[in-house]
């Protein structure tokens, strides 16, 4: 199994994964707050970027994972897969509500709103909702297997369904009325992306790091269950 | 088995088991009138706004009555212990899969059109040449949400929070289903030209095609367990 191979291999370094990416965070954190400048149009405010962005980049990418683990699952079966994507899962609905709540925060002095029907706002939402329901459904399967093949299914759906649901809340605000919030299009400072960058790789480095805790808590959580059931039967035989 | 005859026999058989109780069927059509009655009282409707809020109440019907009626589909099928037979007939899996998704539309499909003339009756619609352009959006809408309620059906109908967790897998995926819908039907209701909310109709359509596709092709990993 490669991935298995891969996963192991990438666990022996994951208290690296760690150190470096506290260290990203701090100095990207540090430049972020104090050396960078504050932007030209939004002040001060800017600076929950640095949180904000990093924060729904790795939300995207633990679903991406979730994604092509299920994928993988179905196809070869592997159970250390299908923990990666569990794993993956709860990680992202932590990274996506980060993303909500800094994004709320920003909302609220730039747009005098803590939330308006954006199509990037209600897609990340349903993305919160599918994964929350991805995470129940697990929940109320006993059968390992059937859990992790249902998990899968399900994965897989909702992830074809993400960008027809943001093209179409996209199509549906349009249509109607023009885009009260567009991207501008003005490129960032440099003394503004240096930060960003270590807060994007701290993040993603982050999320490895607790991808690989979480895969093997979830390992060992499924080994303890197996040998707590054996225990059983040789009691009760 | 062939193919197109396993879809046939499958919808033929859910047709006829529910044609002899009217369980699902009446259950729908009695929860989607109840949802409309609640509508009407809740916005107290006159005639302007009736036509903003109406697409959306024939939608909202509509979904919660698929809700009724999808999460039931396999229900049938565990109570006779036949999901095991699923599992072990010499026939493709996809086409069993198509075969409730056919049965799934068709129930949706009578109950719409059921009550469709209530909702004439009810909001004073005026909508006699507009019947053929309501009756594709109702048809192409049902079959997206049938495709992905068929799919959850199956995934949930054997664990313990099923009522629970249908709606909760369901709805969000079907967001963009209700959006095309609603959109679609709003179009036609104020009397827009086609080419304003043609876009609706071909979402729905694509959504359609999309959903079937995966789903079809999932669906033989449900029923391996």
């Amino acid at each position: 199994m490669v991935i298995s191979r891969l996963i192991a291999r990438l666990q022996r370094y994951e208290g690296w994964f760690g150190v470096a990416a506290g260290l990203l965070i701090m100095v990207g954190l540090y430049m972020g707050l104090v050396t960078s400048s504050p932007d030209y149009y939004q002040g001060e405010v800017v600076r929950i970027m640095y949180i904000h962005v990093p924060a729904a980049q790795s939300a995207m990418f633990a679903y991406t994972v979730l994604f092509g683990g299920s994928i993988w699952y179905l196809w070869k079966r592997d159970p250390i897969v299908d923990n990666m994507s569990h794993a993956a899962a709860g990680i992202g609905v932590f990274f996506t509500l980060i993303a909500l709540i800094t994004g709320s925060i920003w909302a609220k002095p730039t747009w005098n709103t803590w939330w308006t029907w954006d199509p990037r706002l209600i897609s990340f939402t349903i993305m919160l909702l599918i994964l929350v329901g991805y995470l129940m459904l697990r929940t109320f399967l006993e059968d390992k297997e059937k859990e992790a093949t249902y998990g899968a299914i399900l994965a897989i759906v909702g992830f074809i369904d993400l960008p027809i649901i943001h093209f179409s809340v996209e199509w549906w605000r349009t249509l109607h009325q023009p885009l009260s919030i567009s991207t501008r299009g003005v490129s960032i400072a440099s003394d503004m992306l240096i930060p960003l960058l270590l807060m994007s790789i701290g993040f993603y480095l982050l999320f490895t790091y607790m991808l690989m805790v979480r895969t093997q808590m979830l390992y060992l959580e499924r080994l303890l269950e197996a040998k707590r059931g054996r225990m059983l039967s040789k009691v009760h035989v | 088995m062939h193919f197109f005859n396993v879809i046939k026999w499958i919808a033929w058989k859910d047709l006829l088991s529910e044609l002899r109780n009217r369980e699902n069927i009446s259950s729908m059509f009695f929860f989607a009138l109840i949802v409309i009655l609640i509508f009407s009282f809740s916005f107290s409707l006159d005639p302007k706004s009736t036509h903003e809020l109406m697409p959306g109440i024939i939608w909202i019907a509509f979904g919660f009555t698929g809700i009724i009626g999808l999460g039931k589909s396999f229900l049938a099928e565990v109570h006779n212990d036949c999901m095991e037979y699923f599992q072990i007939v010499p026939a493709p899996k996809g086409a069993i899969y198509l075969g409730k998704f056919s049965g799934n539309v068709l129930f949706m499909l009578i109950v719409e059109i059921i009550l469709f003339p209530l909702f004439i009756l009810f909001f004073n619609l005026d909508v006699l040449e507009k019947i053929p352009m309501i009756l594709l959006i109702f048809v192409a809408a049902t079959i997206g949400l049938s495709a992905l309620g068929t799919l959850f059906s199956a995934l949930t109908v054997q664990i313990r929070a099923r009522e629970v967790m249908f709606p909760i897998l369901l709805l969000p995926m079907a967001v963009p289903i209700f959006i095309g819908a609603v959109e679609a039907t709003r179009g036609v209701f104020s009397g827009d030209p086609l080419s304003m909310y043609v876009d609706w109709i071909k979402l729905l359509v694509v959504f359609d095609g999309i959903f079937m596709v995966v789903s079809f092709w999932v669906f033989e990993f449900i029923l391996d367990y």
